[in-house]
């Protein structure tokens, strides 16, 4: 091939690349629009909450301290990829077949992948979240928090990529995973208190919801930032790191098992 | 008795003008710049009652948009047509239980469904009588040969049972009219062959008129009696498709085999088409030259073996034919 | 008259003559009845969609549920009347999305030239597109409305009859709404995401109490996203008749059902626009 004929290749290749990136900031657009009118209406819902209640404090959280919660549970839960679409289309479709021949691990090639899309996004997200609650909510009282808050979000974001893996994984066994994956994410959103703090839980809850690893994706991040305890601190990382490292067993233990399936029935 | 009268019928888009570069996008945003752009410029035709049409021309020529505009799919920008005594654009409803139409690339099969579910919904869409509609139905099932797939779902059909269906369907009313836009795209010779044959079959029996778009020469040659051939939105011709042949023949082609291997062959108005060892084909301009002179030119210095004389494919006269522009004078 | 007599026309069909209506409705019946047989080619996945969509309404119930227990009131709502909010809003996509299933798919049909078909046909137009499609998923809405209902509604005849009719003008407004957004495709070339951008945000407001939005939100919930007159109706219809409240809820639902099929139809004059694919260098 000559100089020419190769330039010519790679220029094409890079102008693809840059509409898969444009068709990404539509993408991006949508969801951030999409962060701005959920933020707007739970603050209206907690401002009515709040004046129902005639109270500063609502389970230890300021009005303030709720809504920079929401900030961060929203933008965490808009800026996580979904991992279910992929992975399945990658088993029907064989391509984990030819993954499976690279020197490289599967789980850790889509950690990274999954890792650098949730952290542009999250970061966009944190951007125009964080304009609307300077300009509507006020100046967060994060002190320290504001420094953790990357290393627990990046503790949640890993968690919720093991748990992610282990029911996308499924999909050699299973035709749907996307089901399983809708399901998931709803219990995300109420027990793994996306929605609200745990502490705003019934008692009987509360203790369920800290036995699960929900609370280590969104909930112990957005608490990290919103309401800092240096106290607190090492047990709520220690919390991530054990559950990262359960469902990081697991997901590995599944796609062995898969991969043995695969190659018993060759493909 | 005319099925179809177009009376300089007309059609321009008007469309933004794109800018250069993000700036100009900006701009455009604010103010943008219009451009009108005219697919159909003024075209006036008739057709006759049992006739079979080509309607033809290059991409953009404005086929689809003519075909759509008597389909009341369109409203046009000037002019006047008439489709069964009905203003397609403004009896849009009344017409359409008199025509039927096929668009090669737009399915109205329900995709997951049997083909039988379909002719069942249009039954209802064109108020059939009940036993009409099953003696219609019946009737075209058997003359497409539909019955080992009529249970099957569209997706699973192959592309020419699919439009044998596209065909039945379109044709379950009874339309006086029928437009074909691309009919036999995509499709293999045989299958090709077995689609004009029942549209043959149709306009002889029923005395259905055919309006047909196609890129195909075979489905002209074949299928049709008349031809119009649109350029940049005008009429460049239109007469009998025998007649489009003899006044495009501007070439022909002579193949010949020689003794020895000519040396290079220049002649005015011959030009080689293929050359290799003692076989030669040439192509001639009559309007240049003859055919017997440039023979006897080539007889004068070698040796024939074999010598035959034919006329260019109907597809390359179709190519020159498009090579020409509206406003050079071409038709009549 | 440039051409043959027009009693050529409708050789075997009944067009023209009575009982126009009844063919119509047959005509509507048929489409639908195709499109669940669409559906059940996919079972499986059908079900699944729909208890899905049942499963996410539920757990939207129980965070409300959840809410409530902490919090008793709402600004005047109870658990009960965000139930019927739900009821109502989730029963009224549902029945757009399931018998009128190409509303949110105008933009696209209109951008991309899909209306072809529908044009060379004789049934009405917008009709024919809306009912052309059924969303399996809202199927699992529509039985969720129901239930919720059954479950906590007030079952008494005027009860239901006035669920019946907050559950029409719901999605009344849902799909004229939708179609009204669908429709600036005509004017303004793809706006496939803009138009699905409002229909969500119509979707979003009308599943939360409007208890909540003061000022200038709740001055665009009833103005520019329709979805108070949605998300009210569990307060000024079920709970009790707020007679104006009523009577704008029913003016805005005709307005919109008249200026969605005004706009629909003076932009299919223009459809054109949507062919420039064929224009395109």
């Amino acid at each position: 091939m000559t100089a020419l004929g190769k330039s010519v290749k790679y220029v094409f290749i890079g102008k693809i690349t840059l509409r898969n990136q444009l068709a990404y900031v539509a993408d991006f657009l949508v969801r951030s629009l999409f962060l701005l009118l959920i933020l707007y209406i739970f603050l209206q819902l907690w401002r009515t909450t709040f004046q129902g209640e005639g109270t500063e404090l609502i389970a230890g959280y300021s009005f303030k301290q709720i809504m920079w919660y929401l900030v961060v549970t929203e933008a965490m839960t808009l800026a996580c990829p979904s991992l279910c679409t992929r992975i399945e289309e990658e088993v029907k479709s064989g391509d984990v077949a030819f993954k499976l021949v690279r020197p490289i691990s599967f789980i850790a090639f889509h950690y990274v992948e999954y890792m650098s899309e949730a952290a542009i996004r999250f970061a966009v997200n944190a951007v125009l979240g964080g304009a609307l609650g300077l300009l509507v909510i006020g100046p967060p009282a994060f002190g320290a928090g504001l420094l953790w808050l990357p290393v627990a979000a990046f503790g949640g974001f890993t968690v919720n990529f093991t748990v992610n893996m282990t029911l996308a994984l499924s999909a050699f066994w299973v035709e749907e995973t996307r089901g399983l994956e809708f399901v998931y994410h709803k219990f995300l959103f109420t027990i793994g208190g996306m929605l609200m703090p745990l502490e705003l839980f019934p008692e009987a809850l509360q203790r369920i919801g800290h036995w699960l690893p929900l609370q280590a994706i969104v909930y112990i991040p957005a608490k990290t930032a919103v309401a800092f305890d240096w106290t607190r601190l090492p047990a709520m990382l220690a919390t991530q790191a054990f559950w990262i490292a359960v469902f990081g067993l697991i997901a590995v233990f599944v796609y062995r098992k898969g991969v043995k399936r695969l190659n018993v029935n060759g493909g | 008795m005319a099925s179809i009268v177009v009376q300089q019928l007309g059609k321009s888009f008007r469309t933004k003008k794109k800018r250069e570069g993000f700036a100009g996008s900006l701009k455009a945003l604010v103010r943008p710049d219009y451009e009108d752009k005219t697919a159909v410029g003024s075209i006036s035709f008739k057709v006759e009652q049992g006739e079979t049409l080509a309607f033809l021309g290059p991409n953009g020529a404005g086929k689809s948009t003519t075909i759509k505009m008597l389909t009341g799919i369109l409203h046009p920008t000037a002019g006047y047509a008439e489709v069964l005594g009905c203003c397609p654009w403004k009896e849009r409803t009344k017409l359409s239980y008199g025509i039927g139409s096929v668009f090669g690339q737009k399915s109205q099969l329900w995709y997951h469904l049997p083909p039988i579910d379909t002719f069942e919904l249009m039954s209802r869409i064109y108020e059939l009588r009940r036993g009409d509609y099953l003696q219609r139905r019946d009737q075209l099932i058997e003359r497409f040969e539909l019955g080992p797939y009529l249970h099957t779902a569209v997706r699973k059909l192959s592309l020419g049972e699919r439009m044998r269906c596209e065909i039945a369907a379109a044709l379950l009313h009874r339309p006086q009219v029928l437009f074909l836009d691309e009919p036999t795209i995509g499709l293999d010779v045989v299958v090709k062959q077995r689609i004009r044959e029942l549209i043959r079959e149709l306009n002889r029996e029923e005395g259905t008129t055919i309006f047909l778009t196609s890129h195909d020469a075979g489905d002209i040659e074949r299928l049709c009696e008349r031809a119009i051939v649109i350029n940049y939105g005008r009429i460049v011709f239109d007469d009998r498709v025998e007649l489009m042949k003899r006044r495009f023949l501007t070439h022909k082609t002579i193949r010949l085999v020689l003794e020895e291997e000519p040396e290079r062959v220049e002649l005015a108005g011959v030009s080689v088409l293929e050359q290799s060892g003692v076989r030669l084909a040439l192509s001639v301009d009559t309007e240049l030259t003859t055919i017997e002179a440039a023979l006897s030119r080539i007889m004068a210095r070698h040796r024939i073996v074999d010598v035959t004389v034919e006329d260019p494919p109907m597809e390359s006269i179709i190519t020159h034919m498009y090579g020409y522009s509206g406003k050079e004078e071409l038709a009549t | 008259m440039l051409t043959a007599d027009k009693g050529r026309l409708a050789s075997i069909s009944e067009y023209g003559r009575p009982g126009q209506l009844r063919r119509l409705l047959l005509f509507v019946w048929q489409c639908w009845k195709l499109n669940l047989a669409g559906a059940m080619e996919f079972r499986l996945s059908f079900l699944l969609t729909a208890g899905m969509m049942v499963i996410n309404n539920v757990v939207w119930i129980v965070f409300w549920g959840l809410y409530f227990r902490r919090f008793p009131v709402l600004n005047g709502w109870e658990l009960r009347d965000v139930m019927m909010l739900w009821a109502v809003a989730a029963g009224g996509f549902g029945v757009m999305a399931t018998l009128f299933g190409n509303a949110p798919r105008i933009a696209n049909l209109v951008a991309t030239g899909q209306l072809d078909v529908y044009l060379s046909q004789p049934k009405p137009v917008l009709l024919h597109v809306l009912i052309s499609r059924m969303s399996v998923s809202a199927i699992g809405d529509v039985l969720f409305a129901l239930m919720i209902y059954a479950a906590f509604g007030d079952k008494s005849v005027a009860g239901i009859v006035k669920f019946a009719l907050a559950m029409a003008l719901s999605t009344l407004i849902f799909i004229f709404f939708t179609v009204i957004s669908g429709c600036l495709a005509f004017w303004l070339g793809n706006t496939e995401g803009l138009s699905f951008q409002l229909f969500n945000a119509l979707l979003t407001f009308t599943t939360y109490p409007t208890g909540i939005f003061r000022g200038l939100g709740k001055l665009v919930l009833f103005t520019v996203i329709p979805a108070g007159f949605i998300s009210y109706l569990p307060i000024g219809l079920l709970r009790q008749v707020d007679v104006p409240f009523l009577l704008g809820a029913v003016a805005v639902t005709v307005l919109l059902c008249l200026g969605g099929v005004r706009l629909f139809y003076s932009g299919l004059r223009r459809y054109a626009s949507g062919n420039m694919i064929s224009l395109r260098r």
